[in-house]
């Protein structure tokens, strides 16, 4: 289970360089904010891919930490965001 | 001028140099959005839906196959395995089981896990590597693997009533911790699909059993013998020469032996013995101790008279012939009710091709359910070793669509 860890902690990491590119990263995030997304993809997806080891099994979790990574890059920063405007508002 | 036409004053313009990056940029992050939508869309594809995860078990099941061995992939993502080995008792006598399970308790989704009844062809195959290799690479994937046995078929001795041993293991199996019992298959190679046919046919299974898959299977012995005895087989209308090997000549002269006088057996035995090569033909003084029925088998299958194959067969005696029809799958096949998968090779050296063909056209004819895979990867039941990119890649297809067929039941 320890390498597949560092499996999705990887694609997490990809994942997160490619919402990076796709500029889903939002503005208020800042100049360091890409390092954010990076953390951020990496943590989703080995969340995902234990979730995926409970619920389906550890052949089908790094489907799971994969489709699950990249649903929380899409939609956890504008959640944050939306959070964090809500807080100050 | 529109921005479509190339300038030759736009690379002495600012703003083109700065659209210039600017576009590059979009169409980078066009290609990351696409790129995420995709593993978005394959990921859930694969983890969510049965076919998806059937398929994936299949991508990491099909190299183990084909390698014979046990790829990284599968051994990192898949489940360590847990072995048991069972004697059950039963009316035939003891029934062998070799058990290969994960060994970790099953994910909620879906419930109970598959199971397949594997059972191997004649002889005491438990301990070989390739049938030890696909069982526990499947149960690496999450299937519960039985092989079965049976004294008589570790003897090399192929009966109807060995049948019972499959519906045995399926009732056994049925209640075994952690298996769907609606999702348990049969997988058989060789003559063993006659054993699973049996079983399969069975009015206390036959409405519960999810797939049938033979592998180098026959249907009709006595067409198998007629193949035998001519040393050639029909295909599509062409004859082909075909040679036998020797354990399917002990086979059919050990299956069909107690019809015969102790006198009989012992020479019969003498002509056909479990060796690598063809034994030498019997002496005409040894044949002429044969008694009439003997020597008509004996030219079957040594098939030193294709001429008179006929005639060889209206020599036998009808308890032989009823053997015959009795030890042929052919006999039970309107009583199943899973669909049946077939895979045979088609330079197959011990069960001709033609008994593939024969198995379509009976299931065709029964408007069964079936389909049938034909490879030129494996020797028989086990796949060959040094096979060209060409063949993994046109047979390495049909056998991921068989696989994922049969494992589909189970995710």
């Amino acid at each position: 289970m320890l390498i597949l860890s560092f499996l999705w902690v990887a694609l997490g990491l990809l994942i997160g360089a490619l919402a990076n590119a796709a500029k889903l990263r939002p503005a208020a995030w800042g100049r360091g904010g890409w390092l954010g997304m990076l953390g951020l993809g990496a943590l989703i997806a080995l969340s995902g891919g234990w979730l995926g080891t409970w619920v389906l099994g550890a052949l089908f979790a790094t489907a799971t930490a994969l489709w699950i990574a990249v649903l929380g890059v899409a939609l956890l920063p504008r959640l944050i965001t939306w959070c964090a405007r809500l807080l100050r508002a | 001028m529109d921005g479509h036409q190339p300038s030759l004053a736009q690379g002495n313009n600012p703003d083109a140099q700065a659209a210039r990056p600017r576009r590059t940029w979009k169409v980078g992050q066009r290609a990351a959005q696409a790129a995420l939508a995709f593993l978005l869309l394959a990921g859930g594809f694969l983890s969510l839906f049965p076919l998806g995860r059937a398929l994936t078990r299949s991508a990491l099941l099909l190299p183990a196959l084909l390698s014979a061995s046990a790829p990284a992939p599968l051994v990192v993502s898949g489940d360590s395995v847990r072995f048991k080995r069972l004697t059950l008792s039963s009316t035939i006598g003891p029934v062998f089981l070799d058990i290969y399970e994960p060994a970790t308790p099953p994910p909620p989704i879906p419930s109970g896990r598959e199971a397949i009844i594997d059972v191997p062809g004649a002889g005491d195959n438990r301990a070989v590597p390739q049938l030890v290799n696909l069982s526990q690479s499947l149960a690496r994937s999450g299937v519960v693997v039985v092989n079965v046995g049976t004294p008589r078929l570790f003897n090399y001795q192929v009966s109807a009533q060995d049948g019972e041993a499959v519906v045995r293991a399926f009732e056994f199996i049925e209640h075994w911790p952690d298996v769907n019992p609606q999702r348990i298959g049969v997988l058989a190679f060789s003559v063993g699909d006659l054993l699973a046919c049996v079983g399969a046919a069975d009015p206390r299974i036959r409405d519960q059993v999810a797939f049938l898959a033979f592998l180098g299977g026959y249907v009709d012995v006595t067409s198998l013998l007629d193949t035998v005895a001519r040393r050639s087989q029909d295909v599509n209308g062409q004859t082909q020469p075909w040679q036998p090997i020797p354990t399917d000549l002990y086979v059919l002269s050990r299956t069909v032996s107690s019809l015969f006088t102790p006198a009989d057996q012992k020479l019969l035995q003498k002509a056909f013995p479990l060796t690598v090569n063809l034994a030498p033909p019997l002496r005409t003084q040894q044949q002429a101790q044969l008694s009439p029925e003997a020597t008509a088998y004996y030219h079957l299958l040594e098939g030193d008279e294709p001429g008179s194959v006929d005639r060889n067969f209206a020599a036998l005696s009808p308890p032989l012939k009823a053997l015959l029809t009795q030890l042929s799958p052919l006999s039970v096949l309107g009583q199943i009710r899973a669909p049946i998968h077939l895979l045979h090779d088609r330079n197959d050296p011990s069960i001709p091709y033609t008994q593939a063909l024969e198995f379509v056209a009976a299931l065709a004819r029964l408007h069964h359910r079936y389909d049938l895979a034909t490879y030129s990867i494996f020797s028989h039941v086990q796949v060959e070793s040094n096979l060209d990119l060409e063949q993994v890649l046109s047979d390495g297809t049909r056998l991921f669509e068989v696989l994922t067929s049969i494992l589909l039941v189970g995710t």
